[in-house]
């Protein structure tokens, strides 16, 4: 038990790390564009020097790079206050900084968004799981047969078509072409104020993401089963006279589930960061959008934000994964 | 004045006339109310909600409806009526002394902010005081810092700075200009200047009262307090915005809204797709909604027939109007400082490829032939361009160009062979959106016939006009859009081509035809004649029609289409938007 | 493929050109005249709606420059992911640690987000470096940015797959008989990795197509009035009900192709893997 114990300090240690790194270089990428991120706060007639270089000041822009980049750790622990009298704001700890064209604290606006898309990732994890893994196992059992062939089809026009052109096409001639369509053309509904209308705001939502996921997951987990099928140990299990199905679920299955797990574990910290395409087509306000936006209007302190935030979720998670399997397999520790 | 390329207004009726609103008797609630109204749109929240921060027509005609109330108003009335100044929260259109330097407005009694406490004098002046904090509260107006006798300091700025500032702040100089009186109920501004319809510009919600207390600077974008018939229960960029009654406010108290505050709810959805949004419009899948943008060129067919008139299947629930806009290509005089360059350039453009692009001329406008609009009546005379010059041609004058760039090889080689040279060639600024950019491959094509080179800048839609103001980013020619504040050329000829105007693009005060064209302009802004001075503002349109300040575009027209239980809809004239604050639900 | 290359051959054959507007083909709104997108013997596709281009004409240009950008993005992303990958699975120790942490380390970024977010910046730079100008500084971009972001998957890929080679009989005896690393490496080792790039190339082909038409969709990359695949997609979406001839057939196209190289690729995978297949 020592030797976890020693595996999972250094393997938090790491991830530590490489969240400083990734925090550092997101923050360095974007100080160094060709940007004059003061100038981008007042914006669009903004053209007298003397605001830019008041809002410089109250931003902390005018300060030097270090001084800065040490500002913004510590106000991720701290909180920050910037400007000064009536007009002063406080955005409270964790603080990813002030956006001035949304007008509210960064930490505010990822609050608002990340629900959403924890909603939607969780929702199509399940949904492309049970596609996915089900088609799988169906496929590589009945290899050759036409439940193998459908499900190829499945896959082969699943990875073929972009998230967005499916999304457009289930809103357009599912929802406003069909009178008696419960589901809403877009936008999003909290569960805590309709659960069914939110329910509803999500179905589609839900099955666009999970029909390009349970294509990939089809195709792995078939190749998996199909693969372990020729290992040693299961063609003794066979060969002791144990029943397909028992095989299937016991043994193969068993051995397939931590590469599955691994994949999905990754995907889903991928989505966590925004599922962009998704979300836009269907007027999600999640982290995707957020952080589409703040791209089109070059709103630094949310890309900032939002990319340490993405790239924080795949480390933590990735560091999550590896320790599970620590736990499992003693042989990982070394 | 207008920032943003969909913006501003236009007041066509003659001005002295402001009908004062006669005071309704009745005191119940109107007969249509009731009901959730549905907005939808495909921006991803509003530019600015803060009352000092709100420009745009389509903005002022939302908000001032819902949310905030000015001094005066322009009436909620459909055609020329629309444009007359009532009382809104003064008891009448304000009372002028000293040579127009001088305004008065008292306000009524009974008028409270969503929280109860009363309206007084000390929060409009607060709201004005706002306008210059132009560090925080941006994007807005700018009269007040332009019209108040405030001093400026050494850099050209006021030396009041506005409420939050703490240091060189000469908060004296403001308290001299804006004054209350000791009841707190009467509200005097001193002017620099004579103005003689400043009571048109108090219409504007920078003249809103804000309360002090719930003032939070830059934030307070997200949560305005109300003064209207209706308060934000939610509002999240990004999702949607939620108004519900305002339970404290008084209908007697607010003659212009009494009758007219339906819906019991009212819903912003932002950021729906534009496809989705137009089609859901089309199907008329929500009976409830409205659409706050125009539909999209490639949808007009399923709404209006080819000459632009509204299909049997959408009477009464589509209009096609010309709005107050006028669209053109500003000239940077100081870079394209060549006469028959810029004329080439107007001859050679390919109209006809570039409205059939947009939807034809039906939907889009007509071709322009300077910056006022025939609707502006007394300012506007035929300038002899466009339609009306014998070499403009719809689809481009190869000939005439060719003819004016060789004319330019000798008179200015240097832009020309800039003009020519394919690996140089002349900087278009414009908006990045799909029709612009697809529409760029005609100005290419087209110029190029020419053998003038094109290239182009294409902006984000939001920093657009921030890029294009800035004298040191701006390019050669930079798409853009004006209609004036109210309906006198004295907010379109001096904004737009003199150096102190809001909206500067040509940067022609390089040119040697400028002086003229400066002394003429200034004379006009305070001439007391107002058929002479429109001739003038006719005059001088001509003047920068002929020395090439801006490539026409067209006078624009809108498309606005709501659901089929809406009533109440129609073109608020002053404000080119739908009126908003009439809209009901049917029952 | 054959049919992208040869476009300029097909343009003059069917007598189409991509740059003529046409717009006898259109009424006076913009919209086509004739039904299925105006598809005639002059049109063999129909035309582009609102400006009039030959629909088949710009899709044969567009899908050039598309392949342009999918095959310089995969070649890119090969050599580096290669070379990574062989260094790092060959020499072990040091070099591979510290190339593994540089692959975390890169795989962490939020990819999709992350070009997003440098292309204007990034596009900005290059012109300004005054290598390229507008579209070419944006093909550029997205073919650098691919591969950066590209070959951490393939380099472990690989980096297994040399790891597992070296430890066999032909590449120790090689090592004992004093035969130079380089020429393992060269010799020994590169002719066993072929499997796995090629299976990766018919995946990424592919990939970077549609990833093409999804950044061209959200408005960045190539701009109009360049065609590619994407911004004709991107365009066509908006004439989803108007015109659905024009909005199904660029997107088949599209699909047609992915498809395409994903049937080549399990093709592949089925004759190059013996393992899959058995």
């Amino acid at each position: 038990m020592n030797g976890l114990l020693a595996y999972i300090g250094r393997r938090l240690g790491i991830t530590l790390l490489i969240l400083l790194a990734v925090s550092f270089t997101v923050y360095v990428i974007f100080s160094l564009l060709p940007y004059d991120p003061a100038s981008l706060t007042c914006g669009k007639s903004c053209n007298d020097p003397g605001i830019i270089e008041a809002n410089r000041v109250r931003l902390g822009y005018d300060k030097p790079f270090w001084e800065q980049y040490w500002i913004f750790i510590v106000g991720l622990f701290a909180g920050r206050t910037f400007g000064e009298g009536q007009a002063e704001i406080f955005c409270a700890a964790p603080s990813f900084g002030y956006s001035f064209l949304q007008h509210s604290c960064v930490t505010d606006l990822i609050g608002d968004a990340l629900p959403v898309t924890i909603y939607l990732a969780v929702g199509a994890l399940v949904l492309w799981l049970i596609v996915g893994v089900g088609l799988g196992v169906i496929a590589a059992r009945y290899r050759g047969k036409i439940w193998d062939t459908l499900s190829t089809a499945f896959v082969l026009v699943g990875t073929s078509l972009p998230t967005f052109l499916t999304g457009l096409v289930l809103i357009v001639f599912l929802v406003i072409k069909v009178d008696w369509s419960p589901f809403p053309a877009g936008g999003y509904t909290a569960p805590d104020e309709d659960f069914g209308g939110w329910l509803l705001s999500m179905i589609l939502p839900w099955i666009t993401l999970a029909f390009a996921y349970s294509a990939i997951y089809t195709r792995f987990v078939r190749s998996q089963i199909l693969e372990i099928s020729t290992e040693d140990y299961i063609r003794t299990a066979k060969a002791k006279g144990l029943g397909e199905r028992t095989v299937l679920f016991k043994h193969t299955m068993r051995a397939a589930l931590a590469p599955i797990v691994t994949m999905a574990g990754l995907d889903f910290a991928g989505l966590l960061g925004g599922a962009i395409l998704t979300e836009a087509v269907f007027n999600l306000p999640g982290m995707g959008r957020l952080s589409l936006n703040a791209v089109m209007d070059i709103d630094l302190p949310v890309i900032v934000a939002t990319t340490i935030l993405a790239a924080a979720i795949v480390v933590v998670i990735n560091m999550i994964l590896d320790i599970v399997y620590a736990f499992l397999d003693p042989r990982v520790r070394v | 004045m207008l920032k943003g390329k969909k913006s501003l207004k236009l007041a066509l009726a003659s001005i002295t006339a402001a009908a004062l609103a006669g005071a309704a008797l009745t005191g119940c609630a109107p007969a249509n109310a009731g009901g959730t109204l549905t907005y939808l749109t495909n921006s991803e929240a509003w530019t600015h909600a803060d009352p000092q921060r709100n420009y745009t027509g389509m903005h002022i005609a939302w908000f001032g409806s819902y949310m905030h109330r000015t001094l005066t108003a322009y009436d909620r009335a459909e055609g020329a009526a629309g444009s007359a100044v009532v009382p809104d929260l003064a008891t009448d259109t304000g009372r002028a002394s000293n040579e127009n330097k001088t305004w008065e407005f008292t306000l009524r009694d009974g008028s409270t902010f969503e929280d109860g406490t009363p309206i007084t004098c000390e929060d409009v002046k607060y709201g004005v005081s706002r306008t210059f904090a132009t560090d925080v509260i941006t994007d807005g107006p700018t009269y007040a810092i332009g019209m108040l006798d405030i001093p400026t300091a050494e850099d050209g700025t006021s030396v009041y700075k506005g409420p939050y500032a703490t240091e060189n702040n000469d908060t004296a100089a403001f308290d001299k200009a804006v004054t209350c009186s000791e009841d707190h109920k009467t509200i005097t501004f001193n002017l620099k200047r004579s103005v003689g319809d400043f009571n048109y510009t108090v219409t504007y919600l920078s003249f809103s009262p804000v309360p002090k207390a719930k003032d939070d600077g830059d934030q307070y974008d997200m949560h305005p307090v109300s003064s209207g018939p209706y308060k934000i229960k939610s509002y999240k960029a990004n999702d949607s915005m939620v108004l519900v009654r305002n339970d404290k406010w008084k209908a007697d108290s607010d003659p212009l809204r009494k009758d007219r505050a339906f819906p019991d709810k009212i819903v912003v959805k932002f950021g729906v797709a534009e496809e989705v949004r137009d089609q859901t419009m089309l199907a008329d899948k929500d009976k409830t909604a409205v659409s706050l943008d125009a539909l999209l060129p490639t949808n007009l067919s399923a709404v209006f027939d080819d000459k632009g008139e509204v299909l049997a299947k959408f009477k009464g629930r589509a209009i096609n109007v010309y709005d107050p806009y006028v669209r053109y290509a500003a000239v940077n005089v100081a870079k394209l400082n060549c006469l028959p360059v810029r004329q080439a350039i107007y001859y050679a453009k390919d109209f006809q490829g570039l409205i059939t692009l947009a939807g034809g001329q039906a939907f889009n406008g007509d071709p322009a032939d300077g910056v006022i609009k025939p609707l502006m009546g007394l300012d506007y005379a035929e300038t002899g361009y466009a339609t009306k010059d014998a070499d403009w041609k719809p689809e481009g004058n190869v000939e005439k160009a060719k003819a004016l760039m060789e004319q330019a090889k000798t008179e200015c080689p240097e832009l020309h062979a800039r003009a020519t040279d394919p690996k140089r060639g002349i900087v278009y600024d414009i908006a990045d959106t799909e029709t612009n950019k697809k529409g760029s491959a005609i100005w290419i094509e087209s110029l190029a016939k020419a053998g003038i080179t094109i290239k182009f800048n294409f902006i984000e839609p939001g920093k657009y006009y921030s890029v294009v103001l800035d004298p040191t980013k701006q390019g050669d020619l930079s798409a853009a859009g004006w209609a004036p504040d109210w309906a006198n050329a004295s907010t379109v000829i001096p904004e737009l081509f003199t150096q102190e105007g809001g909206f500067p693009m040509s940067q022609n005060w390089t040119d040697p035809a400028y002086a003229e064209f400066k002394k003429r302009s200034d004379a006009n802004l305070s001439e007391p004649d107002r058929t002479k001075q429109g001739k003038e503002w006719a005059a001088l349109n001509k003047y920068a029609m002929d020395n090439m300040w801006i490539i026409p575009g067209t006078f624009s027209k809108t498309q606005e289409i709501w659901g089929s239980k809406i009533g109440g809809a129609f073109f608020w004239e002053p404000q080119g938007a739908l009126s908003f604050g009439d809209l009901y639900l049917k029952k | 493929m054959l049919v992208v290359i040869f476009a300029p051959v097909i343009y003059s054959l069917l007598g189409i050109d991509p740059e003529a507007r046409d717009m006898s083909a259109l009424d006076g709104r913009g919209e086509v005249a004739g039904e299925w997108n105006g598809i005639s013997a002059k049109h063999p596709l129909g035309v582009i709606p609102g400006i009039g281009y030959d629909l088949l004409a710009r899709m044969l240009f567009g899908a050039r420059v598309s392949f342009l950008i999918a095959l310089a993005s995969t070649v890119i992303t090969v050599f580096i992911g290669l070379v990574m990958g062989v260094v790092g699975g060959y020499f072990r120790g040091r070099v591979d640690s510290v190339l593994g942490r540089f692959t975390d380390f890169l795989l962490a970024f939020p990819t999709f987000f992350m070009i997003l977010a440098l292309s204007a910046p990034t596009v900005e730079r290059i012109e300004k470096s005054g290598w390229a100008d507008g579209n070419q500084a944006r093909i550029l971009y997205l073919i650098l940015i691919f591969a950066i972001f590209g070959w951490p998957y393939l380099s472990r890929i690989i980096r297994a797959q040399v790891i597992s080679i070296r430890e066999r009989d032909f590449v120790l005896s090689a090592q004992a008989l004093g035969t130079s690393n380089l020429r393992i490496l060269i010799k020994e080792i590169m002719p066993n990795v072929w499997t796995p790039i090629i299976i990766y190339v018919s995946l990424s082909l592919p990939g970077y197509l549609t990833a093409e038409a999804v950044f061209s969709y959200l408005g960045i990359g190539v701009q109009p009035p360049m065609p590619t695949l994407g911004t004709i997609i991107a365009d066509s979406t908006k004439y989803m009900m108007n015109n659905p001839t024009f909005f199904f057939i660029p997107s088949l196209t599209l699909i047609l192709l992915v498809l395409t190289f994903n049937l080549l690729g399990d093709a592949l995978r089925d004759a190059l893997d013996p393992k899959s297949e058995n």
